[in-house]
């Protein structure tokens, strides 16, 4: 399926050209819990190729655990967070699920950095769970579905 | 005992001087927005008693409750820093739970709006679950 996204004032919006996810992961590193509310941010990975944004992002970086610097957008006017990039991979964009608009499939397989979650975290027992950082992501993303 | 926090670049900073109230999560779709895709944790405090320093962007809006309701965030590094009820008036502030210096300082006792939650959200099974807002039904078993 193809997706499309939107802020919470309608001021950015999205369209992105893929038929699935590279991944769909949830984050609990400390900087996400900042930016997120409290809970671990939720990302579906797409090619950068794929991404296609209008509207007036702001945007802040700083150098992740990795090493890496991490830049993370969000709508200048409602402060909606809307992506992430990672300077060591920027043919990939990491898309913040709840810009996309629903209904779709962006389901997480994956929680990561539960080192640095609440003790008061619950992780969905039926995930795949890292400490830290997990292995990158494959190059090629998961061929279409036939229809 | 003061409560510090801030944003993720550290150009707000804020102190609260009173001890929360409550703390829930809420998976109405406006904080699936803020919060990235999950919900959003709130810990609550009179409002009296929360003090902010630097720049903050306000938003005010009709929530899903149709309240009018005002959201805070860092214009700089779009960290989501509170939100307030502002009609109708007398409800306690609440503050994200992530920009608590502290983020455990009370875990959440509740779920709220879990009618919008998406359907691989992993609720903690030992906490009440409300269909809308607080007060609004609870979800039976």
């Amino acid at each position: 399926m193809a997706y499309t996204g939107a802020c919470a004032c309608g001021a950015v919006t999205a369209k992105i050209a893929a038929a699935a996810a590279i991944a769909v992961r949830q984050c609990w590193c400390r900087q996400c819990q900042q930016l997120a509310g409290g809970t671990h941010s939720t990302n579906a990975m797409f090619k950068t190729d794929d991404v296609t944004i209008n509207g007036a992002l702001a945007a802040h970086s700083y150098t992740a655990a990795s090493g890496n610097t991490l830049t993370q957008s969000f709508c200048a006017a409602c402060g909606t967070p809307v992506m992430a990039q990672v300077s060591a991979r920027p043919q990939f964009r990491t898309m913040r699920v709840g810009f996309i608009t629903p209904p779709h499939d962006l389901i997480p397989q994956m929680v990561i950095w539960t080192d640095e979650a609440p003790q008061w975290a619950v992780f969905p027992e039926d995930l795949e769970r890292h400490a830290k950082q997990p292995p990158p992501p494959p190059v090629t993303p998961p061929a279409p579905k036939a229809s | 005992m003061a409560h510090p926090g801030g944003c993720l670049c550290g150009q707000i900073r804020f102190t609260i001087d009173a001890e929360p109230q409550g703390a829930r999560m809420c998976w109405c779709r406006d904080c699936q927005r803020i919060a990235s895709g999950s919900p959003t944790v709130n810990v609550l405090f009179d409002e009296e008693s929360v003090h902010y320093t630097g720049e903050m962007t306000k938003l005010t809006l009709i929530a899903d409750s149709g309240n009018t309701v005002e959201r805070g965030f860092c214009p700089t590094c779009g960290a989501q820093m509170y939100s307030r009820t502002v009609s109708p008036a007398g409800m306690p502030m609440r503050v994200r739970a992530g920009t608590l210096d502290d983020p455990a300082l009370m875990a959440p006792q509740y779920h709220i709006w879990t009618d919008s939650a998406p359907s691989w959200a992993a609720l903690d099974p030992a906490l009440p679950r409300y269909h809308k807002g607080p007060g609004s039904a609870l979800v039976e078993e």
